[in-house]
């Protein structure tokens, strides 16, 4: 029973994530890849790691919709409803999954998988609790302040008050057309040549 | 057997809280008025997930509450990480209100969507700083074990910060009051503004539910749940549920909501230090 669930989640998770790079929208790319974790997660949750395959689920979540609102924000596609292709680079990307593809069932096959059944009343969560407070302490936490520095970095990136006036100061959008004039409303004193009336 | 009764209870708590949540907002003859109505079609929609997101929404909400005892050591999916479950659930609800406001392809449901995911997401940070607290006194994420360990004090009492930082938590969830930056007046009614008809009327039944869910899962966290003298534990959990709806909804309709990026300071700069104040309380008086 178990082993066909994991089955039918494991050819979820495929699927949606073969999604991914059909359909048209960032928002579609980013929710087919959280629909993969998720299924990936129940798979944890089915194979004895409940707090694993549950934390999946609900990092998961979190993270898609970032992304997706991110993705919407770079890629100018202002509703993420326009469509667009979600595949690029094809010669570069078909090589590198082949790749990846075979080194990962290479993996996979050629490992020697333990074979060491939990027992049933074993109390998993404060086994991984212990494991990540005790001897993989220095991995957790690296991880962790690695993770905090980067969020403080990218919000000291990301800000527009700086230590030498505000960040966006002088800085022109690129034009509309190639060599066109810089989109979007003009300085009041700067350029000297060819107002257009303000907005691009 | 027991499943199937356990089952039937968060059922039947589902669609009679939702039937009582709606009329504590005094809106079943508007609702009701709605299945007659016809539905708007917008122009180039996703289908699939305007058709889906009330469905994933009443979803979770059934979700939250299958892990909510209902007696002493009774829960529907008695998980060892019940508290998690739940937080997955608030999760998942921010992306199925922005399926809901993103998939119509129309202005203000989409305003909503992102408005909505913009206060949502910092909204989680407190949420599961509180669910850790609470769990740090039953040293377990299973909401049994934190029924039991409000045996000999609740929850809201030992740590007072816990209930009041959850009801953002649950104001958010329900799209209510201050917290409502989706559904709300200003732009329309947001994410729901191009939806008519049935398909409304289930949008509102789920956001209904949601409220069950969340109050629930409030109840059992802080007020101890199902524990309570004489009368059985689901009675208990049923009375506590129904009072914190109705405190939830009259706040919903009392409290001024504030602009987004107002929110998001008081959300970033008060709440967020405040919860982690909360949980290093809640941590030392646990050791």
């Amino acid at each position: 029973m178990i082993d066909l669930l994991v089955a039918l989640l494991a050819a979820f998770a495929v699927w949606t994530g073969w999604r991914v790079f059909r359909v048209d929208s960032m928002v579609r790319a980013s929710f087919s890849l959280m629909l993969s974790f998720i299924a990936v997660g129940g798979i944890g949750v089915l194979l004895s790691a409940p707090y694993i395959g549950v934390a999946t689920v609900f990092m998961m979540a979190v993270e898609m919709m970032v992304m997706a609102i991110f993705m919407v924000m770079f890629m100018m596609n202002p509703a993420g409803l326009n469509p667009m292709s979600m595949v690029h680079q094809h010669r570069f990307s078909i090589g590198a999954g082949i790749v990846a593809a075979v080194a990962l069932g290479a993996a996979v096959l050629l490992s020697p998988l333990p074979s060491d059944p939990v027992l049933s009343e074993t109390d998993v969560v404060a086994d991984l609790g212990h494991e990540l407070l005790g001897p993989s302490m220095l991995i957790f936490e690296t991880a962790g302040v690695t993770l905090l520095a980067t969020m403080v970095g990218a919000v000291i990136l990301s800000s527009r008050q700086g230590r030498y006036g505000d960040s966006d100061e002088g800085s022109r959008p690129p034009g509309l057309t190639p060599d066109g004039d810089p989109a979007g409303r003009q300085p009041e004193e700067g350029g000297g040549h060819d107002h257009h009336g303000g907005h691009g | 057997m027991t499943a199937v009764l356990l089952a039937l209870a968060v059922l039947a708590t589902l669609m009679l809280g939702a039937v009582l949540a709606v009329a504590m907002d005094r809106r079943i003859a508007q609702l009701a008025a709605g299945l007659a109505r016809q539905r708007i079609e917008t122009e180039a929609p996703d289908r699939l997930n305007r058709n889906l997101a009330p469905v994933w929404y009443f979803a979770l909400a059934a979700a939250g509450l299958s892990v909510v005892p209902f007696a002493p050591g009774l829960a529907l999916l008695d998980s060892p990480v019940g508290i998690v479950i739940w937080g997955a659930c608030e999760a998942l609800t921010i992306v199925a209100v922005f399926l809901h406001g993103w998939s119509p392809n129309a202005p203000f449901p989409l305003i909503g969507a992102y408005r909505y995911v913009a206060i949502g997401l910092p909204v989680m940070l407190p949420s599961m700083f509180v669910l850790i607290a609470a769990a740090l006194p039953a040293q377990s994420l299973s909401l049994l074990a934190i029924v039991e360990s409000q045996r000999e004090m609740w929850n809201v009492t030992r740590q007072p910060l816990g209930l009041p930082l959850f009801t953002i938590v649950v104001l958010t969830l329900t799209l209510r009051g201050p917290m409502d930056f989706a559904d709300a007046a200003d732009i329309a009614t947001g994410t729901s503004a191009e939806e008519s008809g049935a398909a409304r009327v289930v949008w509102e039944v789920a956001r209904a539910a949601m409220l069950v869910s969340a109050s629930a899962i409030a109840a059992t966290v802080f007020l101890g749940g199902p524990l309570g003298p004489v009368l059985p534990g689901p009675a208990w959990l049923w009375i506590k549920t129904a009072a914190l709806m109705a405190i939830f909804t009259w706040l919903g309709h009392r409290v001024a909501r504030t602009t987004p990026s107002r929110m998001l300071t008081i959300l970033w700069v008060i709440l967020l230090p405040l919860s982690f104040v909360h949980l290093a309380i809640a941590g030392v008086i646990a050791l």
